[in-house]
């Protein structure tokens, strides 16, 4: 009961948050030089036929007014429509959101499976070997510039030993892609017992996740490493030990009171990666949302940026919103 | 690590040491941390060759950085194309070379821009945050403005501000800075907030000096060291970002040596089999964000009393341990 008065006061702020980051990216986006008009209509457009584009666009119109309208618009859903890709950027969004999803979701985990457990070893044995490789990983993978791990991934993986697909999208052309439920070809490739269909998305997947995992591993590395340090020279660390616990016991329980500022970076380093993934999305032609976006703010295709910082916004409170949730659930002391 | 013969500089700090004056500031000591880090001193080390390599490259680079030769496209690395030729013909080690001067150049001024910026801003709104009236309006409307840029996707964001203000090294510089200015902000803000309760600024404000007294001469100086210490840290990241947006194309322009923009540019070549147009300037990027991530630890402990004062100590009884072993010899 109390977690649920907790939601609905963390939701009140919601509203004006979302109207304020819309406001901003909106005055933003307007401000960039080009006319979308011009854009849409090519070189040789006729000064008539554009008028009467700006007029359907609203373009004539101040920009309170648009802004009133796209607001009007959202409320119900609206998005407008890309005129890159002539679709609404609802479709879009629904097509690529569940790309980035999927590959940032699987980048996290193996960074997880890579950072905490070295972390873990890292701060019980200081003097170890495993210590000082966690020391340099950190160091190494934190300066790595992600774009540039995933080339030289590509480089080895597929051109000179040629173990994974072309690094082109998500599936092969030749693959019938599986229907779509969740978005997560994985996951839906699963449902529907399309096997090779599978296999490939696998392929497909291998080499961003890794270049991404590997990356990201760093600093979750860094925060298991200090925060176990942290906590097994705490108070009730030493109490643990002195009463003779197995240095097992004692590393577990240590373990459990680092997990809250573990989860904060992985929280992070989501709401970073939704957007921040579009350098390794564009090197893997991912065809993800900051692709899409990007190409958008590139071409003053303004729909596709202002949907994808609202969907990218909407996910990164949500996820602060679980994490608090998860902060409940393994911290007694916040109940 | 390597053994220092003992000469009469150890002696003159183990006398000082037992006069009870060790010194924990200047050169001495900065080489005694160097010494028992030798990590510290690669990062400075690649820091300042990175830095001459910039300076000098008219000097070192064999070719023109953007002069190419249509007739030597993609040469494999060797004699006299170092790194090989991209498929222009430019020569990647020159061009390697060249670019810090334009990285190294944004990365610092976005840097610095963002870091004043940000500590100002951050400065007022710690300020005023307690008190009443217009002031108190400023900082909310500073932080909640602060909210909203952090609310972005960063790249998003940084490419949105360079298509605003044109592609120009000043609006890549800005980009940079407005996606670093809230975390100093943040960071000034929490240190104001404790800095303007203690006793010395109480003093001044009934001592009758003005607000932007206090905070220029007071406040500001004293809550700067955690800022100093993000900065060398923030300058491998901004790095990273200045070469991000390069590689999108929303930085520094094709012909330009420029990291970022050559990696994109050997981006087709790899796929073919030739790593080098890429693979270089990625080397030269992840080793100087390495570089200034390691000399960014080393100002993180140096700023911070406590582990500096840690690390006295250990460089202490090192030297005391060493002057045993010697007169045991």
């Amino acid at each position: 009961m109390q977690i649920l008065t907790y939601i609905g006061r963390r939701l009140i702020f919601v509203g004006p948050q979302l109207v304020g980051i819309l406001l901003v990216t909106f005055l933003l986006l307007k401000l960039i030089p080009g006319d979308p008009a011009v854009m849409m209509l090519g070189p040789f457009a006729t000064d008539d036929g554009l008028a009467r584009l700006r007029t359907e666009l609203g373009l004539d119109r101040s920009i309170v007014e648009q802004f009133g309208i796209y607001l009007w618009r959202v409320l119900h859903w609206d998005l407008g429509t890309s005129w890159q890709t002539t679709m609404p950027v609802t479709s879009d969004l629904a097509q690529r959101f569940p790309a980035t999803l999927e590959l940032v979701t699987l980048s996290l985990l193996l960074a997880l499976a890579i950072g905490m457990p070295l972390g873990v070893v890292g701060a019980r044995n200081r003097n170890g070997i495993v210590r000082k490789f966690a020391d340099i990983y950190g160091l190494a993978a934190g300066a790595l510039p992600d774009f540039w791990f995933g080339l030289v991934l590509i480089f080895i993986l597929y051109t000179i030993l040629g173990v994974v697909p072309a690094p082109l999208g998500r599936l092969d052309f030749t693959i019938i892609p599986p229907p779509d439920v969740t978005g997560s070809l994985l996951i839906d490739s699963v449902i529907s017992g399309n096997w090779p269909a599978l296999r490939n998305a696998a392929g497909h997947l291998l080499l961003p996740v890794l270049t991404l995992g590997l990356i990201n591993a760093a600093p979750i590395l860094k925060m298991t490493l200090s925060t176990m340090e942290r906590m097994l020279e705490a108070d009730f660390s030493r109490y643990a030990e002195m009463c003779g616990l197995p240095p097992k016991v004692v590393a577990r329980k240590a373990l459990r009171n680092s997990l809250p500022s573990v989860i904060t970076i992985v929280s992070v380093l989501y709401g970073f990666l939704i957007g921040g993934a579009v350098l390794v999305e564009i090197v893997f032609s991912w065809g993800g949302a900051g692709q899409y976006a990007v190409q958008g703010v590139l071409n003053a295709d303004l729909n596709p940026v202002l949907g994808f910082v609202l969907y990218s916004a909407i996910l990164s409170l949500v996820i602060y919103l679980i994490v608090d949730l998860i902060y409940f659930a393994i911290d007694p002391r916040t109940r | 690590m390597t053994r220092q013969p003992q000469g009469a500089g150890a002696l003159q700090v183990s006398a000082d040491r037992e006069a009870g004056n060790a010194p924990a500031s200047g050169w001495s000591f900065f080489l005694a941390v160097l010494r028992t880090r030798p990590q510290f001193a690669l990062g400075y080390g690649i820091v300042v060759l990175i830095v001459l390599l910039a300076i000098f490259a008219p000097l070192i680079a064999p070719f023109d950085p953007r002069q190419a030769n249509p007739a030597a496209f993609l040469q494999k690395p060797g004699w006299p194309y170092l790194m090989g030729t991209d498929a222009t013909g430019l020569d990647v080690f020159s061009r390697v070379i060249y670019a810090p001067r334009i990285d190294l150049t944004i990365a610092l001024a976005g840097t610095v821009v963002s870091a004043l910026a940000g500590s100002i801003l951050g400065a007022i709104a710690g300020y005023y945050e307690t008190k009443r009236g217009l002031g108190r309006m400023v900082a909310g409307f500073i932080m909640r403005s602060s909210d909203v840029v952090q609310a972005f996707p960063v790249f998003v964001f940084a490419i949105a501000v360079v298509a605003v203000l044109g592609q120009s090294l000043q609006s890549i510089v800005l980009a940079v800075a407005f996606v670093n200015a809230p975390i100093y902000l943040r960071l000034m803000r929490s240190q104001v907030l404790s800095v303007r309760r203690l006793r010395y600024v109480e003093a001044a404000y009934i001592a009758g000096t003005s607000d932007l007294g206090i905070l220029a001469r007071h406040v500001i100086p004293n809550a700067m060291a955690p800022v100093l210490a993000q900065l060398s840290v923030n300058i491998g990241w901004s790095i990273l970002l200045t070469a991000g947006l390069s590689f999108i194309g929303a930085g520094v322009e094709a012909p330009t040596p420029e990291w970022g923009s050559m990696i994109a540019m050997g981006y087709q070549n790899i796929i073919t089999g030739h790593w080098w147009p890429s693979i270089f300037p990625g080397l030269a990027l992840a080793l100087t964000i390495f570089g200034f991530s390691l000399v960014g630890s080393s100002v993180e402990v140096l700023a911070d009393p406590v582990r500096r004062g840690r690390l006295a100590g250990e460089i202490r009884s090192k030297r005391v341990r060493k002057t045993a072993a010697t007169a045991r010899a």
